[in-house]
């Protein structure tokens, strides 16, 4: 299912990624866009991936290529643009919910970066909304505190 | 709490430990807390400690904003786990001086004030003596928790069983065990203070999980 906004003044707009990307310029909030040329197109990198490869018809594979591929990523970032943060780190948040309540305490830690991440923006102000909070506890190894 | 020594690697080995789950020192925004912590190591940490290592890089794009993130910088034993011992002592903000000078002050003199530090510092020096922990009474358990049958998800039991935190309970690593007719029994490691947890506590709360489980046993019993 596309989403479509219909406006009263200009073209009627198809495509999640495109509809956003409309609402964030609108309200004068482009920086959720990246700032210099390098970082808009990591944004829109990631905004492509998530429209094409983070839909609710993953199989299981798919979805462990995913939470490779943004673990790897998320190794030495903060957020997906980098230090910003980004309409990328929403949109990915959205969609990758529903993967990340599911997921087991092992596969959590493996996915360690990913789990870092999704902790962070979750409780970044008013992005969770009405989606459920998702617990992430770290399995610590006994370590001799001396 | 603090990180211990932060110019020396073990110090840094914990703070990257520290921030393995987390974007930032305390809380969810970037504070006068990460100021602190940043301030105190000399150079980036190496690439080794990743999670270290993005920390720095991320804090270090906040340079010119500094001063106006939130919080109060506070000293630095007052962040990081809470399970490591505070060694940058309470007086002193910047050299970590482990050895306090007991016999007193610059001056050659005994001057009234000289003194009256110099007993500060013994009063101190002794304080921080006694408060070092005794080697505290460890043990190391092994439970097995059964589930219904061979239905039960396994996962979510895991996650009920290790969802239960307690102050001197640390899970280990798990295992699930087969015991027959497809039904696996879950064995898990756990390594308790004997003054804070016990198994009465632990079965009492393992078994309250109702719908994964169904009884709980202790397989091994070890004190470190």
């Amino acid at each position: 299912q596309v989403p479509v906004l219909q406006t009263n003044n200009g073209p009627g707009l198809t495509g999640l990624m495109t509809i956003a990307a409309h609402l964030v310029r609108q309200a004068r909030k482009d920086q959720l866009l990246g700032n210099t040329a390098e970082e808009k197109a990591v944004v829109q990198q990631w905004l492509e991936y998530r429209v094409t490869r983070v839909n609710g018809g993953s199989s299981k594979e798919d979805t462990r290529t995913i939470l490779k591929d943004l673990n790897i990523h998320l190794e030495d970032k903060v957020y997906l643009a980098g230090n910003i943060f980004t309409l990328a780190d929403i949109l990915m948040y959205y969609g990758l919910h529903r993967v990340m309540v599911d997921l087991t305490v092992q596969e959590k830690e493996k996915y360690l970066n990913v789990s870092r991440w999704f902790n962070h923006i979750q409780h970044y102000p008013g992005v969770r909304q009405h989606l459920s909070n998702v617990v992430f506890i770290k399995n610590r190894l006994y370590t001799n505190a001396h | 709490m603090g990180f211990g020594d932060l110019k020396s690697a073990a110090g840094l080995r914990v703070l990257n430990d520290f921030l393995a789950d987390k974007s930032y020192i305390e809380g969810y925004v970037p504070s006068q807390a990460d100021i602190a912590v940043f301030e105190a190591i000399t150079a980036p940490p190496p690439a080794d400690l990743l999670h270290a290592l993005r920390w720095y890089n991320h804090i270090k794009s906040y340079e010119k904003q500094k001063a106006s993130l939130p919080g109060i910088k506070k000293a630095l034993g007052k962040y990081g786990p809470a399970d490591v011992e505070d060694t940058t002592g309470a007086a002193t903000d910047s050299k970590d001086d482990d050895d306090i000078d007991l016999f007193g002050s610059d001056d050659e003199e005994e001057s009234e004030e000289a003194k009256k530090l110099r007993e500060e510092r013994l009063a101190q020096y002794e304080s921080k003596k006694s408060k070092k922990p005794a080697v505290v009474a460890k043990s190391s358990i092994l439970l097995d928790v059964k589930p219904w049958d061979d239905e039960t998800d396994m996962a979510k039991l895991e996650e009920c069983v290790r969802s239960i935190q307690a102050d001197g309970l640390v899970w280990g690593s798990s295992k699930l065990v087969p015991v027959g007719y497809g039904i696996k029994k879950l064995q898990i490691q756990c390594v308790v203070e004997d003054d804070k947890v016990g198994t009465d506590m632990l079965e009492e709360r393992i078994t309250a999980f109702e719908d994964y489980v169904q009884s709980m046993d202790v397989a091994a019993f070890n004190k470190i």
